[in-house]
């Protein structure tokens, strides 16, 4: 079988759903597209993108994966979290063997004002799999300045949300709001159930689809939000962009002129990100910890220890430093002072 | 007064009767929260010179920021 009757087979029922059909496979596969998150939804997407044969995707996350990501992050698996493996490296293994015709970038880092250019240059479509609106935020500036497709989703507890915002054509997420406050309402606080992250990324990922195959006029426009445990569903109409947004109208993009922050605590999750420092040795560092530390774990991409005081400390070969058990800098930054200096 | 807010009815004791006043009374001041009343998107900043009326119909549509 060659080449072009194999993609007929693996992509026919796809094709033969008319909206799409041949034409718009072809515009798939010649299609890139940008995750930004790889946890519940990210990995829904990734899953999503990878299968229906979006030519090239790549991935971004900061995090590993841990026996909590199990029970809704669909890429990953108990080994996985064993090795303590980059969600990113092991969303990468997984869809390689699903489909190895679609080129895969997996890029291990946290998003910042400094590299979020850089990272949905050359890309067709942005898809937000990100867990906080901080993040987000900076997303829509720079999917807004670049003039890129963004498609918003949002899961927590049982409720979702989703809307595409396309720069020209329809609000941004900073026309509707400019708190970046979540009230306390993060999957790590209220909890999350699958099944809301499934169908909020699916939303998302049919959206894409609907794009990236040439078929703007199916656009869904309105900003839907659902609680799929209390029976609730309301589509607003997301209108036009507001002369008065930050983006849309003053062309401000606020979030990429904000100085990066050295200290950053994540939401609600007992832990706080402390970057800016030099590239670690890893080999370098397990040898130097071992005598103070216990149950360490060490890979290519990070060194984990936990330490005597009860936290526990994370080192990225990028120079990341993740100290969990607190949601006090302070603490944190007395603990990285006593073990790694400054 | 009374408003059908997210499709229930409401009874709030108002007295600047603006929608910034409603929505504060409902805990939702700072959040990232977006309104709709009678079809018409109105942000935070829209709030305060918000006349409400009994019987209005509104919809509060609050982010939802995990993932
Ligand atoms: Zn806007």
């Amino acid at each position: 079988m060659g080449k072009e009757s194999g993609l007929k087979e693996r992509y026919s029922r796809q094709m033969l759903f008319a909206p799409i059909g041949e034409e718009g496979q072809r515009k798939l596969l010649e299609s890139t597209v940008c995750i930004i998150g790889m946890g519940a939804l990210g990995t829904v997407l990734a899953n999503h993108m990878v299968r229906s044969g979006v030519g090239r995707v790549r991935m971004v996350d900061r995090d590993y994966v841990e026996p909590s990501n199990l029970q809704r992050q669909m890429l990953f698996d108990e080994a996985d979290a064993a090795e303590a493996l980059p969600k990113v490296v092991a969303a990468r293994n997984k869809l390689q063997r699903i489909n190895s015709e679609i080129e895969l970038e997996a890029v291990f880092t946290d998003v910042t004002p400094a590299n979020v250019l850089e990272l949905i240059q050359d890309v067709d479509l942005v898809l937000d799999g990100t867990d906080n609106f901080q993040t987000r935020f900076l997303l829509n500036d720079a999917c807004f300045s670049k003039r890129v497709p963004f498609v918003y989703g949002g899961a927590v507890s049982s409720r979702g949300m989703s809307a595409v915002f396309i720069p020209g054509v329809t609000p941004c997420l900073r026309c509707f709001i400019q708190s970046a406050d979540a009230g306390g309402q993060t999957c790590d606080t209220v909890g999350v159930i699958s099944p809301i992250v499934d169908i909020v990324a699916s939303y998302q990922a049919v959206e894409a689809l609907k794009y990236l195959s040439g078929a703007a006029e199916a656009r869904r426009d309105s900003l839907l939000t659902l609680d799929i445990w209390h029976n609730q569903y309301y589509a607003m109409k997301l209108g036009k962009p507001r002369e008065a947004c930050p983006c849309c109208g003053l062309k401000q993009y606020p979030a990429l002129r904000e100085e990066e922050a050295t200290l950053l605590s994540l939401c609600g999750r007992d832990s706080i990100q402390i970057s800016g420092h030099e590239p670690f040795d890893l080999a370098l560092w397990h040898q130097r910890l071992s005598p103070a530390v216990r149950n360490t774990k060490v890979n290519d991409y990070l060194l984990r220890a936990t330490l005597p005081e009860g936290e526990r400390l994370v080192l990225f070969a990028d120079g990341r430093l993740l100290v969990q058990g607190t949601d006090d800098p302070a603490r944190a930054k007395t603990l990285v002072a006593r073990y790694i200096g400054s | 007064m009374e408003l059908i807010i997210n499709g229930s009815k409401r009874e709030l004791q108002l007295e600047s009767r603006t929608l910034a006043e409603v929505i504060d009374k409902l805990g939702l001041s700072g959040k990232p929260v977006v309104a709709e009343v009678d079809g018409e998107v109105l942000v935070a900043e829209q709030w305060p010179a918000f006349a409400v009326m009994p019987g209005m119909k509104i919809e509060l549509v609050h982010f939802v920021g995990g993932g």
